[in-house]
């Protein structure tokens, strides 16, 4: 379910809290980072390694809005499409990725490579139109970069 | 002192208490809909919102503490508006469905829109859709009605400690769901329907047959599955029993129920009842009027006792009947019978180990309240899991945990897995050397003072046993062993929980001596695991084969002669036979005749093929019960009698308290104590009681420990150990106590060996509880628990079928595994019929306290290769 790196650092927070509560967020963290979601196995593997209960773990998955809880891509592209955005063409991107890639929103493309997520706003209008891809922020993107960009994420 | 005045009314009040708890006093309600009496305060429904005189906002009365000279106002314009306001909230997604809710009409939430809310709110967006959940056996979520108020999280996380369910998702999209989604994977205890404020958990035994203005009467009475005696409320309406709830509050419970106690009332009505008395005639046992069944049985005894003497008729009665039916059954077997040969399953474990720790510490040593276990400031817990034997004690100690005491637990205890903090699992039935070592450096640690008692010679007596030796006998490693003792040493007042694994052993009175040590040196209470409801009434009845009612030695003339005066007849003087022994001397054809009240021996009593040679070989079998048990089937008279919720009595419960059990319904049948009556008044010894209050008070002239009791005193349960009695005066005799060669408890476990054990499951109890629909479509089947290295060893997998093998016999069930089980064990319940694991434990005799020993007793398990669908292996 998860790898031997995935499981050593979940140790790893283990060994930085007292109370096995507080190690619950980083480890979901972990799942997510290495599956790209939190599938019921996991919850069942991070409550088994932790000693909380498996519905306090579902619970928590659930509540947090950025732990994805269906099967995503192995990238996540969160593209804002909020008013700072959408007047510097981010429709426009949504197009690209759905002719490039297939993808449409809250969909993952047919090799698995990327989901995409619509987002109202991210924080980033200085650099509008701007997307994040898994952590990283990406600003000033046009049709013309956007592809170079996300040809980083194989 | 601290004064607060609310709504004009000045009160005084000595401690901080919440503004919602001083209204309370004050006899002023404020409404409320998160919070709970079981429960910590929450704040999260914002319906206790009051007005608090110098404080700009509205504030909740659940969570502010009262200052002195605060003024409070509950029932402001503005407290009113908001209280409607919160209401309308809650309404944005409550289905109005209340004319087919089960709730209406007990609707926490329907009773406050009544009378503050509006009837509909201005939202328009329109309510949440989500299908009520059926996936379940017992529990019927319907979502559309949940308020998030978390009651039901927080009772399942805080105080039933099973952490079963959750609130998911949030905002407007959170509800409650267990991991699954669908089915439960708890303990049933249904203590989420009890604080369901809405009609969003439900239950689906009675589902849309309930109505609170159905209910006819509500029956307060004690529930009639373990020893821990909870107090239940039956709703009744014509004659049945439409469901069981626990009051907020009251009796050992407080409010607090398990599964078996909340569903599993429904075997009184199961098809399995017997109505009519039934006589074996050529071979087939049939219907029978009453009086020829009664006279058949006076005739029949009468020959037996003609021929070969009282004392070859034995007698066995059943912790599952009341006082009354007991102290009637000892009183037939002694005086109508002249036999002293009467016992009941109390035998196994409960008996002989009270009457171990009387005869060191005195009658009642072991007679604590179940309430002081939550407030001891450490656990020790030994012999099995008391979460399933006794839940709702288990729960005590769960709340102990709760509070960061020590809980130390030696053996196999799923329950408290996540509560205890030293989880030892020495190998198996190699305890008595850890108890050992604990006792050693336990006596090493506190200062000599401790033990100068006339015990302490005892206990300086023992050999010490080094940690490094219990080591190697069990494989816990000595350090693990020492921090045991010291947490043991830190404790002023821990409570001891011993079950029923650490006394069915060859050395189970050395495990017994040994645990009197700890108790004395740490200054513990012990508590005995009860897996029936009256087995300690049944020991104060004078069901046992050497004391009379009241605990009374029949060996000591004085008292004998005493009893005879008062019941006008004479008894035998020397003691009878024990459980066990009156097996074995029907099997070798001195006991002739047997008279069984209430107990399922051929499926109770261990190694079913010789227990039921030994039935076969009686003269003449009579058994009373509800059921066409296993026993029935064998008995040559079968007198249907009334069962729990159709009798009145009193059942007195493992700490030693006496509690009325009131009847509920009408039944089929008559009182166990009514049809022994009759049988003994045509053996000539007359009894004639008009009622169970008769016998009561002859109960309250003849035993000296419960002089003067009537029912009266009973109500409220405050009729504790030792009633308005005399206590047994004590002194400090050792009888039988022999010390043990430390050395030869070093026990090396063999590496391949697989041990067989007994399984108490959490939703079954002896073969009762198989007749409860309910309790049978949470666990329908039984199954055999194996640790992950056996699995491992024998390639076995969940739910794979397997024939466990003893030199008894052999059993096919499916395993289930659980990795924390120790590595050379197979757990086996006893619950189903033709599955019991009693069928296949060839058992010794323990001398010393006349108990079965089940240890050491080896089997083997093979897969069932089966074919599948497909048509492969």
């Amino acid at each position: 379910m998860l790898s031997d790196k995935a499981l050593n650092e979940i140790h790893l927070i283990k060994s930085k809290y007292q109370d096995s509560r507080s190690c619950l967020l980083p480890s979901l963290y972990v799942v997510q980072k290495e599956n790209g979601w939190i599938s019921p196995a996991a919850m069942e593997t991070v409550g088994e390694l932790l000693s909380v209960p498996d519905a306090t773990v579902k619970g928590v998955a659930t509540f947090y809005s950025m732990f994805r809880r269906e099967a995503m891509g192995r990238h996540l592209i969160q593209l804002c499409t909020n008013v700072a955005c959408m007047i510097m063409g981010a429709e426009r991107l949504v197009d690209i990725l759905r002719d490039k890639y297939g993808l449409q929103p809250n969909g993952t493309s047919a090799d698995g490579r990327f989901s995409l997520v619509i987002m109202e706003c991210i924080g980033a209008c200085d650099a509008a139109p701007a997307m994040l891809v898994d952590a990283d922020l990406h600003g000033n993107i046009n049709e013309n970069t956007i592809m170079a960009t996300l040809d980083k994420y194989a | 002192m601290i004064t607060v005045t609310i709504n004009g009314k000045q009160i005084k009040i000595e401690k901080a208490v919440t503004v919602l708890d001083a209204a309370r006093i004050a006899g002023i309600k404020i409404p409320t809909l998160c919070h709970h009496d079981l429960l910590e305060s929450f704040g999260g429904c914002r319906l206790c919102l009051v007005e608090v005189e110098k404080l700009p906002r509205l504030q909740t009365a659940c969570t502010m503490y009262i200052t002195d000279g605060m003024v409070v106002q509950t029932e402001t314009e503005r407290v009113v508006e908001a209280r409607k306001a919160m209401l309308e909230f809650l309404l944005i997604n409550h289905a109005l469905d209340c004319p087919y809710c089960d709730k209406a009409g007990e609707c926490d939430l329907q009773d406050l829109v009544m009378k503050y809310g509006p009837s509909s709110g201005r939202f328009a967006e329109g309510k949440r859709k989500h299908p009520e959940s059926y996936d379940d056996p017992i529990i019927v979520r319907n979502m559309e009605r949940c308020i998030s108020c978390t009651r039901c999280v927080r009772m399942c996380d805080k105080v039933q400690g099973a952490s079963a369910i959750s609130m998911v998702n949030r905002t407007s999209k959170t509800f409650v769901e267990p991991f699954s989604g669908g089915r439960y994977n708890c303990e049933y205890c249904g203590n989420c329907l009890t604080v369901c404020p809405v009609g969003a958990i439900m239950s689906r035994l009675h589902k849309h047959t309930y109505r609170p203005w159905y209910i006819e009467k509500n029956v307060d009475t004690i529930c009639s599955f373990c020893g821990v005696g909870c107090t239940v409320t039956a709703q009744v309406r014509g004659n049945s029993i439409i469901r069981v709830i626990p009051e907020i509050g009251k009796g050992v419970n407080k409010g607090l129920l398990c599964n078996r106690g909340r569903f599993g009332y429904d075997y009184i009505n199961s098809g399995g009842r017997l109505t009519s008395p039934l006589i074996r005639k050529n071979g087939v046992l049939e219907a029978a009027t009453w009086s020829e069944a009664i006279a058949y049985v006076a005739g029949r005894l009468q020959d037996v006792k003609d021929k070969s003497g009282g004392s070859a008729i034995a007698g066995i009665a059943s912790a599952r009947c009341t006082n009354e039916d007991n102290y009637v059954f000892q009183k037939f077997m002694r005086a109508a019978i002249g036999s002293n040969s009467i016992d009941s399953a109390a035998a196994f474990a409960f008996a002989p180990a009270q009457k171990y720790f009387e005869s060191i510490f005195g009658q009642g040593v072991t007679a604590n309240p179940i309430s002081g276990i939550a407030k001891a400031d450490g656990v020790f817990v030994i012999g099995g899991d008391p979460t399933s034997v006794n839940p709702v004690l288990g729960l005590q100690i769960r709340a102990a945990a709760q509070k960061k005491v020590p809980v130390i637990t030696v053996g196999y205890t799923p329950g408290l897995r996540n509560f205890s903090t030293h989880s030892i699992l020495p190998a198996p039935f190699a305890e008595t050397s850890l108890l050992a070592a604990i006792v050693s450096e336990l006596s090493r640690i506190k200062s000599p003072d401790v033990i100068k008692s006339a015990f302490g010679e005892i206990i300086r007596s023992i050999q010490p046993v080094s940690s490094e030796d219990a080591q190697n006998a069990c494989g816990i490693p000595a350090d693990e062993i020492r921090g045991c003792a010291d947490a043991l040493a830190g404790m002023t007042n821990p409570a001891i929980i011993i079950g029923r694994d650490i006394i069915l052993r060859s050395d189970g009175h050395t495990n017994l001596l040994l645990l009197a040590a700890l108790m004395q040196l740490i200054n513990g209470r012990i508590y005995l695991a009860s897996e029936q409801p009256n087995e300690r009434g049944i020991i104060d009845m004078g069901c046992v084969p050497d004391s009379l009612p009241g605990g009374r030695p029949i060996a000591v003339d004085s008292f004998r002669k005493r009893y005879e005066e008062f019941i006008g007849s004479p008894i035998p003087s020397s003691q009878g036979l024990g459980l066990m022994e009156i097996i074995a001397a029907a099997h070798s054809g001195q006991v002739k005749a047997l008279y069984v009240m209430g107990e399922n021996i051929a499926f109770n009593v261990p190694d079913h093929s010789y227990v039921k040679e030994a039935l076969e070989a009686l003269d003449f079998l009579v058994l009373q019960d509800s059921f066409m048990t296993e026993t029935a089937r064998m008995a040559d008279v079968v007198l249907p009698t009334l069962s729990w919720a159709e009798k009145e009595g009193s059942f007195t419960n493992l700490e030693g308290r006496m509690q009325h059990l009131q009847k509920v319904v009408d039944g089929q049948g008559i009182d166990d104590w009514s049809a022994l009556a009759e049988i003994s008044t045509l053996l000539g010894v007359e009894m004639h009681y008009k009622g169970v209050k008769d016998v009561m008070a002859e109960i309250a002239r003849v035993s000296p420990l419960h002089k003067g009791i009537t029912y009266e005193d009973m109500e409220g349960g405050q009729c504790m150990w030792p009633y308005k009695g005399e206590p047994l005066r004590h002194d400090l005799v050792l009888p039988g106590i022999d010390m043990p060669d430390v050395k030869s408890m070093l026990r090396k476990p063999g590496k391949d060996m697989v041990y067989i054990g007994v399984d108490k499951p959490l939703f079954h109890s002896g073969s009762l509880s198989r007749n409860s629909q309910a309790l049978s479509s949470i666990s329908s089947k039984p199954f055999a628990r194996i640790g992950g290295g056996l699995a491992g060893r024998l390639s076995l997998a969940d739910g794979d079928y397997v024939t466990i093998s003893t030199s008894a016999g052999s059993l096919d069930m499916p395993v289930m595994l659980f990795a924390d089980m120790p590595e050379n064990l197979v757990l086996v319940p006893n619950n189903f019929e033709g599955a019991g694991v009693y069928k296949i434990l060839a058992w010794k005799m323990n001398e010393n306290i006349k108990t079965p020993a089940f240890d050491s007793i080896e089997a083997s398990l093979k897969k069932i290769e089966r074919i599948t669908a497909e048509g492969s292996a």
